[in-house]
């Protein structure tokens, strides 16, 4: 028997902006701002503003696996 | 999606600020050298601001009241009006001392500073914002239309206008007050958890289209409150913003 191995590939992460709380997930994107599904959150463009409170990309962390703050 | 209540009221711990602390020595001095059409510009901003952050600090207390599903959504608010009740004192402090707006209290300076805005602003701040807070008060099940007037038009809209054109109106002025900028840019970063909390009640009450429509309508219309003050570049920017967050909080929480 084998075992087909595959690459795991890396969840991307989510970033939480620290001005207002907003969470952007990757698998969602920003479609209203021409951001697509699937767009990791540094492949953004460095203009691209918080669609909540119009923070800066800057204004960003990175949320860990397993950080959840809207829980 | 947004984070929950406990994060905001972590968040609100940590930004916290004195508007007694911050040093008006050089905006005091720079105000009689402003040119006469700058520091018109300053001071009906200014005084937008002080019948705005008057207003809702007397009022957001009907808020926390009915927050009563949840505590932790009490205690945001709370420490909203706390934010809130800061930023009147800041405002009256710079009319205050550096405009020199007569007055024995803060509710005489804002009788005097009036007139100095658009009868639309002074309508949604001294008559619809104390009908709905009055609403709130009378029963809780008005708070998610409250929170949608307060949060995203009042505060999302119609205070972010204001406060980036002042902002914007400090950095062009032909002398610097560097006080009043430093105050401006602690109330902005303020005002930005206090709308993503909006938008967390928002979302959280999953609001059907109609009322959404009425939200992003209403918005639209209040951005051009501050009539000449803001240009119409700012008031579409403005109201850009305003369309995304509320596109962003119609996404259903799971």
């Amino acid at each position: 028997m084998t075992v087909e191995q595959t690459e795991a590939r890396p969840e991307a992460k989510r970033w939480l902006c620290e001005m207002c709380g907003f969470i952007y997930d990757p698998e969602e994107g920003d479609p209203d701002s021409g951001i697509p599904p699937g767009t990791p959150f540094e492949d953004i463009p460095d203009d691209w503003m918080c669609p909540i409170c119009g923070a800066e990309k800057s204004d960003f962390r990175a949320l860990e696996p397993g950080e959840f703050p809207e829980m | 999606m947004i984070t929950g209540y406990g994060h905001f009221v972590q968040l609100a711990e940590s930004l916290q600020w004195d508007e007694t602390a911050i040093d008006l020595t050089a905006d005091i001095e720079a105000w009689p050298k402003l040119e006469q059409e700058e520091s018109d510009q300053v001071l009906g901003l200014l005084a937008g601001f002080c019948i705005g952050e008057t207003s809702v600090a007397t009022h957001l207390t009907s808020f926390h009241g009915a927050a009563t599903t949840d505590d932790r959504m009490d205690q945001v608010f709370q420490a909203q009006a706390r934010d809130e009740a800061r930023h009147a004192r800041f405002f009256d402090r710079v009319v205050r001392e550096v405009v020199g707006v007569p007055g024995a209290n803060m509710t005489e300076r804002v009788d005097v500073l009036r007139d100095r805005v658009s009868p639309d602003l002074v309508e949604l701040f001294e008559e619809r914002l104390p009908a709905v807070a009055a609403d709130v008060a009378e029963d809780s099940d008005n708070l998610t239309a409250a929170v949608g007037l307060y949060h995203m038009i009042l505060e999302g809209v119609v205070l972010t206008a204001g406060q980036h054109a002042l902002l914007e109106t400090l950095k062009g002025c032909s002398v610097a007050m560097p006080g009043t900028h430093k105050g401006m840019e602690l109330v902005l970063r303020d005002e930005r958890w206090h709308i993503g909390f909006g938008s967390r009640v928002i979302q959280s009450a999953d609001i059907v289209d109609d009322q959404m429509e009425e939200l992003l309508t209403q918005g639209v219309k209040a951005a051009s409150a501050w009539g000449d003050l803001i240009s119409t570049d700012d008031i579409g920017k403005v109201e850009h913003l305003h369309q995304r967050r509320l596109k962003s909080v119609g996404i259903k929480f799971w």
